[in-house]
C-alpha cells in the first residue's frame, strides 16, 4: 500500500501524536489506556489491492459474488426467499388454501419437527409437535395435496421449490420427482433447494436422522443422483446460520462453513465427478448468521468470500472461477440471536444496525430479522412490514447499497479482514489435524466449541461486558417499554384454531391411507429399499421414488433406513 | 458441608426441538454455581425425562422447548413424575414460550417458566431457595 520510506514516517507521526496530543487527552481524563482505536496504513501494511480486493464479481470476490446485485431485489418484499416466504402451518390442507389465496408462485416450505426428524404423525415422539412449525407430510399424498396449491397458476417446470429439509432431504426429492412424473413434467426440469446440510443439523439445528456416515452418503446420493439427472436443481443449500445462533464465533463459523463445505465437495468428487461442474450448478451457500459486532459482521462475509477460492484450487485443483464461490444470499446481519424479549421493540434498531452492515458488506442493506421473533412461533405482518420498510429505507432515502463494499480499503475494516481470515485458517487446521469435517463432528468436538462459545457469550452477558440494552443494562423503572402488544404465537393470516386441530386431523387421515394402500406393495418397497441401503455403493434416490409411490408412510421409510443405518444419537457430554 | 450433598439437576430437551443453545449455556453455568448437572440430549420424551429423573435421583428438572410444544410436555412430566411419587422434585421450564402460557403451565406444576433473557445466576438462585434436597 505504502513503500516503507511513508511507512517510516507514518511510524513517527503516530509516535508524536501519542506521545503529544494523545497524552494530554488521557491525562486529562485521568486514564492510561484510550478506549478508542485508531487505524494507519501500518495496520495493513502488506495490503495488495488485486490480490486481496479487486473487483466485484470475480476473484478473488472479496467484493461480492456478483459484478452487482439483482436490481430492485431489497426493496420488493422477496430479497429473502425468490420462492416465497419460508411458510408452512398446520396440516397441508391448511397451508395449501393458504398458499392459494396468496396466489404463490413457489413452494418454499417449512416442515414440522416430526417429518424433519422422521417420524409420523402418530408416533409417540410427535406429541405435541405435529403442524407446529410447518407442515406435517405422512405419506406423498400430503405432498400431492401440498402441490396443489400451485394448480392452474404455475406448473412445476416453471416454478421452484425450496424444501428446509436435511436428514430426510432425498425422501423429499423423491416425492418431487414421483409428483413430476404423475403430472408428466420431465425431472430435468425440475428447479428446488434441498437443505440437505446434514452436518449442522448434527452440529447445531438438531434435525438428524442416522449415524453420520450413512446421513453423509445421503448427501452423496443427492449430488450424484441430481449432477446426472437434474441439472436445475441443487443438491445442498450449505448453512452456518444455525451453528452462528449456537453459540459460534464469526471466526467458528467461518471455519466450520468452509469444513463443511470441504466435506460434501470431497463426497462428490470421491464418486468420481469433477468439481468444477458439480460445485457450481448444485451448490449454494444460504448464510452465516450474525451478531451486533458490527465491523466483525462485514469483515466476516469479505474474508468467507475470499477464502473459498483459495480452498477450490489449492484443495481441489479447480481451475474453473465459476466454482471459486457459491450461488448464496448470504450477508452481513446481526441474526435472530440478536433480538430481545424485553423492550422488543428495539430489536427493530438492531435489525437495522445488520441492514447497514449488509449494504456495506457489498449486498443489499437487507433488514433480515423481525422485533417479534423472540415473543413467539412466527412473525406478524406488522413486525414483516417494519423489516421490510427499514430495508427499503435503508436503500431508497438513505441511499445504501449504491456503492459497492465502500469499505475497501479503510486500514481498520481491510486489517479486521485479514485477522479474521488467519482465525478461521487456524481453526480449520485444527479439523484438518483431526481428520476433516466429519471427524471433528462425529466426535462432538465443533458441537462442544460452540456451546463453550455461546458459554462465554452468556457470561459476558452477566457480568455486564458485554452491554444488551433493556436486558443487562438501562433497566431502572423510568425505562418504558413502547413495544406494541402481540401475542399471535403464529403469522397472522395462520388460523389459530386450524393449527391446533393439526394433530388430531392429520392422524385420521394417516390412519386411513394405512388402511387403503396395497400393504404388500409398501412392505416390498421397503424391503427393496433397506436391501439398497446395505449396499454403500448404490443411490438410493430410485429406491425412494419407487417407495413413496406405495405410500409408504414417512416414519416407515425413516425407520426401514435407520434398521441398517443406525439412529442419530444427540450428543450429552458437555 | 461435606454431609450435605450437592444439588442434582437434570436437564432435559423436551420433544423433537432442536434448539439447544440455552439448556447447554444453563447446563455449563448451573455447574459453575456448584451444581451437579446432567444434560440429557436432544429428543428427550416426557417418559425418558421422568424416568431419567427417577433413575438419576434428581432433585430439579428443567426442561427447554422453544418449538411450541411446552403444553404438552412440560405438563406430562409433572404428571408422570408424581404418579411415580416424585412430587418433592422441583420441576421447572424455558425457552421461548409465549407469556400467556406461563399462568396455565405453573397451575399445573411447573414451578417456574423462565423465558429469553433470564440470567444463570437468577436461575441458580431460584432453585437454591426452592429446592428440597433428598436424603
Amino acid at each position: 500500500m505504502s513503500d516503507n520510506q511513508d511507512l517510516e514516517r507514518i511510524r513517527q507521526a503516530r509516535k508524536e501524536w501519542e506521545e503529544g496530543p494523545l497524552k494530554q487527552s488521557l491525562d486529562r481524563f485521568g486514564i492510561e489506556e484510550s478506549p478508542h482505536k485508531v487505524y494507519t496504513p501500518l495496520d495493513a501494511e502488506n495490503h495488495d489491492f488485486l490480490e486481496k480486493v479487486g473487483f466485484p464479481g470475480v476473484p478473488p470476490y472479496t467484493r461480492g459474488l456478483y459484478p452487482m446485485p439483482v436490481p430492485e431485489r431489497a426493496t420488493r418484499g422477496d430479497a429473502r426467499a425468490p420462492a416465497g416466504a419460508y411458510a408452512g402451518y398446520g396440516t397441508v390442507e391448511d397451508t395449501r388454501d393458504l398458499w392459494r389465496q396468496q396466489r404463490r408462485r413457489g413452494a418454499n416450505v417449512a416442515f414440522d419437527l416430526p417429518t424433519q426428524c422422521g417420524y409420523d404423525s402418530d408416533d409417540p415422539m410427535s406429541r405435541g409437535e405435529v403442524g407446529k412449525v410447518g407442515i406435517a407430510v405422512d405419506t406423498f399424498r400430503d405432498f400431492e395435496t401440498l402441490y396443489e396449491a400451485f394448480d392452474g397458476i404455475v406448473t412445476l417446470d416453471n416454478m421452484s421449490s425450496n424444501w428446509t429439509m436435511n436428514g430426510m432431504a432425498n425422501v423429499i426429492l423423491a416425492m418431487y420427482i414421483a409428483l413430476a412424473e404423475k403430472k408428466g413434467v420431465p425431472q430435468h426440469k425440475l428447479r428446488g433447494t434441498p437443505q440437505n446440510a446434514i452436518l449442522k443439523e448434527i452440529v447445531a439445528r438438531g434435525t438428524a436422522n442416522f449415524a453420520i456416515n450413512a446421513s453423509m452418503r445421503m448427501v452423496r446420493d443427492t449430488i450424484v443422483y441430481v449432477d446426472k439427472y437434474m441439472p436445475q436443481m441443487n443438491a445442498i443449500s450449505i448453512c452456518g446460520y444455525h451453528m452462528r445462533e449456537a453459540g459460534a464465533t464469526a471466526a467458528q463459523v467461518t471455519a466450520y462453513i468452509n469444513a463443511n463445505s470441504i466435506a460434501y465437495v470431497q463426497l462428490g468428487v470421491d464418486a468420481g465427478l469433477d468439481p468444477d461442474e458439480f460445485v457450481p450448478r448444485h451448490f449454494t451457500l444460504l448464510s452465516g448468521g450474525g451478531s451486533m459486532d458490527f465491523f466483525m459482521e462485514i469483515a466476516r462475509i469479505r474474508a468467507s468470500r475470499r477464502m473459498w477460492p483459495q480452498i477450490m484450487r489449492q484443495r481441489f485443483g479447480s481451475e474453473n472461477p465459476r466454482a471459486w464461490f457459491m450461488r448464496s444470499t448470504d450477508h452481513a446481519r446481526v441474526g435472530n440471536i440478536t433480538t430481545t424479549r424485553q423492550r422488543a421493540i428495539n430489536n427493530v434498531v438492531r435489525g437495522v444496525v445488520g441492514g447497514i452492515a449488509s449494504a456495506l458488506s457489498g449486498n443489499d442493506p437487507v433488514v433480515a430479522e423481525e422485533f417479534d421473533e423472540p415473543l413467539g412461533l412466527g412473525h406478524s405482518y406488522e413486525a414483516e412490514q417494519l423489516s421490510l420498510d427499514a430495508s427499503r429505507i435503508l436503500k431508497d432515502e438513505a441511499k445504501l447499497g449504491q456503492v459497492l463494499d465502500p469499505l475497501a480499503g479503510s486500514y481498520y475494516v481491510e486489517s479486521l479482514t485479514d485477522q479474521l481470515e488467519q482465525e478461521a485458517w487456524d481453526i480449520m487446521k485444527k479439523i484438518d489435524d483431526m481428520g476433516g469435517a466429519v471427524e471433528a463432528v462425529r466426535t462432538g468436538w465443533m458441537e462442544r466449541e460452540i456451546a463453550r462459545s455461546a458459554y462465554n457469550f452468556q457470561r459476558q452477558v452477566e457480568t455486564g461486558e458485554r452491554v444488551i440494552v433493556g436486558v443487562n443494562k438501562y433497566t431502572g423503572e423510568n425505562e418504558i417499554d413502547i413495544t406494541p402488544r402481540i401475542t399471535l404465537t403464529v403469522s397472522h393470516p395462520y388460523d389459530v384454531r386450524k393449527r391446533a386441530q393439526a394433530e388430531e386431523i392429520q392422524i385420521a387421515k394417516l390412519r386411513r391411507i394405512r388402511k387403503e394402500r396395497d400393504n404388500d406393495r409398501v412392505k416390498y418397497a421397503l424391503q427393496d429399499l433397506q436391501k439398497a441401503a446395505r449396499d454403500e455403493k448404490e443411490n438410493l434416490i430410485p429406491h425412494l421414488v419407487a417407495t413413496v409411490k406405495t405410500y409408504a408412510t414417512w416414519g416407515e421409510i425413516a425407520n426401514a433406513l435407520r434398521d441398517v443405518f443406525g439412529d442419530y444419537e444427540p450428543m450429552t457430554v458437555l | 458441608m461435606a454431609d450435605k450433598r450437592r444439588v442434582k439437576v437434570l436437564l432435559a430437551k423436551a420433544g423433537l426441538d432442536g434448539h439447544d443453545r440455552g439448556v447447554k449455556v444453563l447446563a455449563l453455568g448451573l455447574r459453575d454455581e456448584g451444581f451437579e448437572v446432567i444434560y440429557t440430549g436432544l429428543r428427550q420424551t416426557p417418559e425418558k425425562i421422568a424416568h431419567a429423573a427417577i433413575q438419576e435421583d434428581a432433585d430439579v428438572v428443567g426442561m427447554s422447548c422453544l418449538s411450541g410444544a411446552h403444553g404438552y410436555i412440560f405438563p406430562k412430566v409433572v404428571e408422570l413424575m408424581r404418579e411415580n411419587g416424585a412430587e418433592n422434585v422441583l420441576i421447572i421450564g424455558g425457552g421461548v414460550i409465549p407469556e400467556e402460557d406461563v399462568p396455565v403451565l405453573k397451575d399445573q406444576g411447573i414451578r417456574e417458566v423462565f423465558l429469553p433473557g433470564t440470567p444463570i445466576r437468577t436461575i441458580a438462585e431460584y432453585i437454591r431457595d426452592n429446592v428440597r434436597p433428598g436424603e
